[in-house]
């Protein structure tokens, strides 16, 4: 348990440090390739919990597929270097953008120091090896309906993509 | 390895991703901001499901991961749509709803 604890807590520093470092950074491609580390650490953190088949899809679905579409999005729009703010709104935006997430961050932290007291915490110690199995159990028992409505979504879409892009095809020369 | 402490690194990955997208001005980033919280919410999912034993927080996840991605693709074709050609792709500067 205390080597759980120890590779949680240095997966989690570094989760919490790349997700800084995304809005930092002033790079479009640097701030996908630091969402990468943060994808990664993440897939760490659900093998941590017990979770492998979230982890392999974390890594395949998330750092694989869907940042590979950002990459390529990034080279097509050619963004990135990104232009400089103007000084005075770049440091409204940003303090704009602490408060905000202060704002949020306080009753959240409230509930966790008044409420998490009450709520079991701890994590069972067990390692269950059959999790995967439990869940494919569930995902196709009762959440068959959601399952089959998520693969019409994919399809749905892709057709939307398809609709999106020869549109653009078409009407590429009329763009201002 | 506490429910707690799960639930504090959710909770300090979301608001880090809302602190982007309010800083944040090129859409591409600003995108990569709203999957931030995505994983965040995923995050107390399956820290739910070790905790408690449910399972389902796990399914409910999978199902997340899966209309996250179908997200990711139609929201990046329709930013290329509309910021293919300009050089400083800002939205702030998208003020039309017709292409």
């Amino acid at each position: 348990m205390g080597l759980t604890l120890a590779l949680g807590l240095i997966f989690g520093a570094l989760a919490l440090a790349s997700a800084l470092a995304v809005v930092v950074t002033r790079h479009a491609i640097h701030a996908a390739l630091w969402f990468i580390t943060h994808l990664l650490c993440l897939a760490c953190i659900y093998g941590l919990l017990n979770a492998p088949l979230l982890a392999v899809l974390q890594v395949m679905v998330y750092a694989g597929a869907v940042m590979v579409l950002f990459l390529f999005a990034i080279m097509i729009l050619d963004a990135s270097v990104l232009p400089p703010l103007p000084q005075a709104k770049g440091t409204l935006q940003a303090l704009a953008g602490v408060l905000g997430a202060l704002c949020l961050l306080a009753p959240g932290l409230a509930w966790l120091l008044l409420e998490g007291r009450t709520l079991d915490l701890a994590m069972p110690a067990a390692f269950d090896p059959g999790s995967t199995v439990a869940v494919a159990r569930v995902l196709f028992g009762s959440y068959l309906y959601p399952f089959e409505l998520v693969s019409i979504l994919l399809l749905v879409a892709l057709i939307a993509i398809m609709v999106l892009a020869s549109r653009k095809l078409d009407s590429a020369e009329g763009r201002p | 390895m506490s429910l707690g402490f799960i639930f504090l690194l959710a909770l300090l990955i979301f608001c880090t991703g809302v602190a982007g997208v309010i800083i944040r001005r090129d859409p591409i980033v600003l995108f990569i901001c709203i999957e931030m919280m995505f994983n965040a919410a995923n995050l107390a999912f399956v820290g739910i499901a070790r905790a408690t034993g449910l399972i389902e927080a796990q399914a409910i996840a999978f199902l997340v991961i899966a209309v996250a991605a179908a997200e990711v693709a139609v929201g990046l074709a329709i930013i290329i749509a509309i910021f293919r050609g300009q050089h400083d792709a800002d939205v702030d500067h998208v003020s039309s709803l017709k292409g």
